[in-house]
């Protein structure tokens, strides 16, 4: 690690900052005049904080637009991220892929960043609503730290459009205090009989077809991702009998598990470690027959328009050291090395973030014909609209 | 009857007293009071999403009631001297203006500008001297104000016609009589009358705009209008931030209501 | 003569453009939009087909939540609002009037999302419910039910029916009513023979434009539903900005269109006997 600041007297590098901040001369003549461009880039594996703010130099703009998912973010490390860079954080949230794919096809939604799910990356490169990503301006990213299974849906036809982000399951939440001598349920099976009968009232399912069908489809056995129409049939049939006995139809689930309106829920990991972790009665299950395993990315759409505070933000928050602050936030598994080689034995071991083996070979990841067939969005509606 | 009235006043007022006492919580959520504290105010205030989306909505709101004041006073004025089919086909588009849900507008006027704009921007490139500099147009503020200005040109037309309806013409013949000009006319007998009506509908005008959810949800693109934020904001968690910005919404139309009653009632009393 | 119709020409050109770019263009798309097919990832794409409308049955529900929620939103907002209208005209001092009329102005000037937002805590288990239960009248499920959509229309656009009623009755010629009385009336009678036929045309329309405005609805029916009440307005939104079917959406807006024709159209008809005649929306 050299430090060739020592030839420079402090005047000289003064001059050289304000001749720079004047615009008198290139960030490439600063950089490369006082020794900083190349000790930054020698730093910044040991100091994450110092790539970003080298990067940043060039100004990125006083915001950057976000379309992500509920509790998802640490506010805490975006007013970190606004006080380094000056680009404040617009956060939108929504609680399924297709309103994100809706509200891109629809044009104009001005985000610079959005967390798309692993199934979907495919559609969004068919429909060109999505960038390729430059990783030269990621080096944050290290494609080799992370685990194959959960990076590669990022990678189409040998181009990077989305790199990951945290990945996780898809179960159901319970408060077992309302149980009232009636065993912890394990199953879909069970998650929707007693939906129809102990738990009517009092059970959520996500505003989102792939989770709620794709539970419905566990209850018979199915194929999470099965479009077959009897399947569907099936599927559709028991949601239409499960729906007066819901108390909502809702990808926000948590604040009603917090007031106890509801006890029961559709729920993702994240979401069932924050609850498990500040109600301890609320336990986080992942159903028998099997369900959903994810992985998210973060990317960025077509024609963004802070590409710069894009990237900014999005390699601020790769960066293992604020990955893994994002993780103890937010409870979802991250499948970066680095990441774990940081956090505390007790998270790598609990079995919300990372389930049995047995468990976890049961699900299956999303598949990309959910998003677009058009019988499974017309069943989600109509199970809606019923 | 009073109690009547006592009852239906506390029903409008109990929901925004609770909105207005939890804008004053000092924990997080909105549903559980902490303790006193202003700080959302502050954070409100400092927060500049928050401030954008007003400055948008007061933009909107002003250049859609301006123009549709203007063009609507003028079509009002225009209409009275029209008969048969033309009189007949704006009777119609005003009437289907006011008739058809928000919610249809939006919808329409988001997949008939998108429908545009897919087929107006790649035309734009081709032609533009400079194909990278070619306009792009999308969702935004026209688009915002081109909306809004619809629905509201409509509601002028409907109550300047209406007031102009009213009016005494005698005057008008009589100032013609005189040798006054159409235009000496217009300004010194016909504008003073139907001014309230004209100020009426500016009013609403804004109003409506600066209040409306459900067309800048679907044209907005990527403009944020307070209506907007605060439905995404729901959308993000509820804090306690917004409670205070539906109070101080609140206080300040209470405020303007107040401040105007004052000056009509000192103009009632000097006239 | 020409110069006149130039005139009037150039005063109706910005109007008449605007209407047609804005208004008839937007609704020829979405009616061609109704008879085109959804893409493969969703949107639109060109056909020529009935079959949406032959679909619209599957949104039955919200049809009929909409069909039965609005009108009754905006009777039982009609009942509450007339006699505090009534209340309002005739039976405060000046002094009061003025204050009592901001007093209900204002809270329609606080964002109708921040509104509803209240009653979802009212109605929540930590709110009215939960009251109930300490007095020992059971724990009922208030919230997420057509009920609470209910409450929440009603309370949303009270003020807005309250206001041309008020207005209305307002103009009343007051000497109607003694010499009403002076006749050997009694108040319950004069009312029904001279009050109520005189404000009808401030009922009229109060009632339209709260319905109008009902029959659009989505958010309160999102917000105070829980996703288990749906109306057309979010039906639309969701064929929209979630299962992206345009086509099909189209077909639902057009749907709505013609009936709120219909719906307002018998409604105009129906109250132009009690009004006496009138040929516009007055509503001033």
């Amino acid at each position: 690690m050299t430090d060739r600041k020592d030839f420079l007297t402090r005047q000289e590098f003064m001059a050289e900052l304000y001749r720079y901040k004047k615009g008198s001369v290139t960030r490439r003549h600063f950089l490369g005049v006082t020794g900083l461009g190349l000790a930054t880039s020698v730093l910044g594996t040991a100091m994450p904080g110092l790539r970003s703010a080298a990067f940043a130099q060039g100004s990125i703009g006083d915001r950057v637009v976000v379309a992500s998912w509920p509790n998802y973010h640490d506010p805490a490390n975006f007013d970190a991220f606004t006080a380094e860079t000056g680009a404040a954080v617009d956060l939108n949230v929504f609680g399924s892929n297709e309103e994100m794919l809706a509200k891109l096809q629809a044009g104009g939604s001005g985000w610079d960043v959005f967390v798309p799910t692993n199934y979907t990356i495919t559609t969004y490169v068919e429909q060109d609503l999505i960038e390729s990503l430059d990783l030269s301006k990621l080096p944050n990213y290290d494609a080799a730290s992370f685990d194959a299974r959960f990076a590669d849906a990022g990678t189409v036809n040998g181009t990077v459009y989305a790199v990951p982000r945290n990945w996780g399951t898809t179960g159901f939440v319970v408060n077992t205090s309302q149980l009232g001598g009636l065993a912890k349920p394990t199953s879909w099976k069970e998650f929707w009989d007693m939906t129809k009968a102990e738990f009517s009232g009092r059970t959520m399912v996500h505003d989102y077809q792939l989770t709620t069908i794709g539970n419905a489809l566990k209850y018979f056995g199915y194929s999470f991702n099965s479009v077959d129409p009897a399947e569907l049939a099936d599927a559709e049939k028991l949601l239409l009998e499960v729906k007066p006995h819901l108390f909502a139809i809702n990808s926000d689930y948590q604040p009603s598990m917090r007031s106890t309106d509801a006890w029961m829920s559709i729920a993702w990991t994240g979401d069932g470690k924050q609850l498990h972790r500040d109600m301890p009665e609320i336990e986080y299950v992942l159903g028998k027959e099997g369900g959903e395993l994810w992985s998210d990315f973060f990317a960025i759409p077509k024609g963004a328009p802070h590409r710069d505070a894009a990237y900014a933000l999005i390699n601020y928050l790769l960066a293992p050291e604020v990955n893994a602050k994002e993780v103890a936030f937010h409870g979802y598994p991250v499948a970066d090395a680095r990441v774990n080689a940081i956090l505390p034995p007790e998270m790598l071991n609990d079995p919300i973030m990372y389930p049995a083996a047995d468990l976890l070979n049961a699900l299956e990841f999303g598949a990309a014909v959910t998003l677009t067939d058009p019988n499974r969005a017309e069943l989600m509606a109509r199970f809606k609209s019923a | 009857m009073r109690i009547y009235a006592v009852a239906v006043y506390l029903f409008l007022y109990i929901p925004i007293g609770i909105i207005a006492l939890f804008s004053f919580n000092a924990g997080r959520h909105a549903s559980q009071f902490q303790g006193f504290s202003t700080q959302w105010y502050g954070k409100a205030l400092a927060n500049p999403f928050v401030m954008d989306a007003l400055g948008t909505s007061l933009i909107v709101a002003f250049a859609s009631a301006t123009l549709a004041t203007l063009f609507g006073t003028m079509a009002a004025m225009a209409l009275q001297s029209v008969k048969g089919r033309l009189r007949v086909a704006f009777d119609a588009l005003i009437y289907i203006a006011v008739m058809v849900p928000g919610i249809v507008i939006g919808i329409a006027t988001l997949i008939a500008l998108v429908t545009v704009f897919d087929w107006l921007n790649p035309l734009l490139a081709a032609v533009w001297p400079v194909a990278e500099a070619a306009p792009r147009l999308s969702l935004g503020y026209g688009s915002l104000i081109a909306a809004h200005g619809l629905f509201s040109m409509a509601l002028v037309i409907i109550i300047v016609r209406a007031r102009m309806a009213g009016m005494d013409r005698s005057l008008i013949e009589a100032s013609a009589d005189l040798g006054a000009t159409p235009w000496g006319t217009f300004r010194q007998v016909t504008l003073p009358q139907i001014f309230p009506g004209i100020l009426a509908g500016f009013l609403l005008a804004f109003t409506f705009s600066f209040d409306d959810f459900i067309i800048a949800f679907f044209v907005a693109g990527s403009q944020t209008t307070l209506p907007v934020y605060v439905f995404s904001s729901i959308r993000r968690g509820v804090t306690p931030e917004i409670n205070a910005i539906g109070t101080m919404v609140l206080g300040v139309s209470l405020l303007l209501l107040v401040v105007a009653q004052a000056i009509l009632q000192r103009g009632r009393k000097a006239g | 003569m020409r110069r006149q119709d130039l005139k009037t020409w150039l005063f109706l050109a910005p109007a008449g453009g605007w209407f047609l770019a804005m208004l008839v263009l937007p609704l020829i798309v979405v009616f061609v939009f109704s008879v085109g097919e959804r893409g493969a990832a969703g949107g639109y794409v060109p056909a020529f087909t009935f079959e949406n409308f032959l679909n619209l049955g599957a949104r039955w529900a919200a049809f009929k939540n909409t069909l039965i929620l609005a009108p009754l939103g905006t009777l039982i907002c009609l009942l509450i609002a007339y006699p505090l209208a009534y209340f309002l005209a005739l039976r405060t001092t000046p002094r009061w009037r003025t204050v009592l009329l901001i007093l209900v102005i204002v809270p329609f000037w606080t964002s109708i999302l921040i509104r509803s937002y209240a009653w979802i805590y009212l109605l929540g288990g930590q709110g009215i419910p939960s009251l109930l239960n300490a007095l020992g009248l059971g724990n009922p499920r208030l919230i997420n039910t057509p009920f609470a959509v209910l409450v929440g229309i009603v309370y949303g656009y009270l003020p807005l029916m309250v206001f041309p009623i008020y207005v209305a009755l307002e103009r009343l010629d007051k000497r109607l009513l003694e010499a009403s009385s002076d006749l050997g009336s009694p108040p319950w009678r004069s009312f029904l023979q001279v009050t109520l036929p005189l404000s009808m045309p401030g009922v009229a329309t109060g009632c339209m434009l709260v319905f109008i405005l009902l029959m659009g609805e989505f958010l309160i029916p999102a917000m105070l539903g829980g996703g288990k009440v749906f109306f057309i307005g979010n039906a639309l939104v969701d064929l929209f900005l979630q299962s992206r079917n345009w086509a099909f959406g189209s077909a639902v807006a057009v749907a709505l269109v013609l009936v709120m024709l219909v719906t307002v159209a018998a409604y105009l008809r129906f109250t132009r006997r009690w009004a006496g005649g009138r040929d516009d929306v007055s509503l001033m």
